[in-house]
């Protein structure tokens, strides 16, 4: 292996160990949560290997086991995922001197921790080996951690009395995940205004009732955003 | 799901996770993200969780709404923890303790 690749591994793994031990709760969290919807342990050890992606998992478990249609469970998936675009618009300088096998599997590797942790010291790395090296041993490093804590999840969850609500844990992760968005006033009426359009609209067929909510939840947002800038134009 | 089976929909699943990654990644350098597109895309995550929380807490798909339930209140606790400390075993911990004690009154 490339020595500025071998060193920038190191560095990314160095950079990224601290937020990845707070992930394993989270981790387990998802494999309990993935047993108690009723997913066997190959099935609930194959999402997390396909999807790797929490949110989207947590999210889309009620619509999975409740029978939605196909093209809600990947609407509200793709909804969940829509921040990786950000990130991804936001990381692709640091990409595009990388050869397309580099990218395709960057596309898989680049998780929530690995933008927020990685994201600025890859834009400022000169060196693309280096740079490559840090990105990936980071993806990597998060990956193998995400994958065994996680199966411990869906292994472990077979020990838990049944009558425990292990599904809950999916719920609080979900939770933990909005806390901090919604120090923004904006962010906390668009939860808000999704959350209560969710009941309302609860009894709609399909469960479309769920992307109703998020339309509504985007739309108060937007409101939300618009007035603060009028605000800040006249004062 | 009808026929694709659970794989199938992972498989799905996973198109739809790595190309919303590798939007730009794989696009290349000429494409940018119009800024007026990125501040509504901000909001989606929180509209979305919002969503999918609110039933699971207050009553979902041909239930009643109940704002006395002990989901309710065990999420109430887990936002408390969450606001109040860093530990990241805490909220599950806290949670899951609320949920199981107000059941176990409750039932």
């Amino acid at each position: 292996m490339n020595p500025a690749v071998r060193e920038g591994m190191r560095e990314g793994v160095r950079r990224i160990f601290t937020v990845s031990l707070g992930l394993i709760p989270w981790a387990i969290a998802t494999g309990l949560a993935m047993r108690a919807s009723g997913l066997s342990v190959g099935e609930s050890l194959a999402m997390n290997l396909f999807v790797y992606a929490a949110t989207a998992q947590l999210g889309t478990l009620p619509l999975l086991m409740g029978g939605a249609p196909l093209w809600l469970i990947l609407l509200t998936a793709t909804v969940l995922n829509l921040r990786f675009v950000i990130y991804s618009a936001a990381v692709s300088p640091a990409f595009h001197d990388q050869p397309w096998a580099r990218r395709v599997a960057a596309s898989y590797g680049l998780v929530d921790a690995v933008f927020i942790v990685l994201g600025p010291p890859l834009l400022e790395e000169r060196d693309p080996q280096r740079r490559w090296g840090m990105f990936a041993g980071a993806a990597l490093w998060c990956w193998v951690s995400w994958q065994a804590a996680t199966a411990l999840g869906i292994f472990g969850a077979g020990w838990v009395p049944a009558d425990w609500s292990l599904g809950f844990m999916g719920t609080i992760a979900l939770l933990v995940l909005l806390v901090p968005l919604c120090r923004d006033r904006a962010m906390l009426a668009t939860a808000f205004a999704a959350g209560i359009a969710a009941l309302v609209l609860r009894n709609l067929p399909l469960r479309t009732g769920v992307i109703a909510a998020v339309a509504v939840g985007l739309a108060v947002g937007v409101l939300f955003d618009r007035m603060a800038a009028l605000r800040r134009r006249r004062g | 799901m009808e026929g694709l089976g659970l794989y199938g929909v992972f498989a799905v699943m996973f198109f739809a996770t790595w190309l919303t990654r590798g939007a730009f990644l794989l696009a290349g350098e000429r494409v940018r993200l119009p800024a007026g597109l990125q501040r509504f895309l901000r909001f989606a995550p929180a509209a979305a969780l919002g969503a999918l929380i609110a039933p699971e807490l207050v009553g979902g798909t041909g239930q009643p709404l109940d704002f006395l339930s002990p989901r309710l209140a065990a999420a109430v606790a887990v936002v408390l923890v969450a606001l109040r400390w860093r530990n990241p075993w805490l909220p599950f911990l806290v949670g899951m303790g609320v949920l199981l004690a107000l059941q176990r009154l409750g039932g």
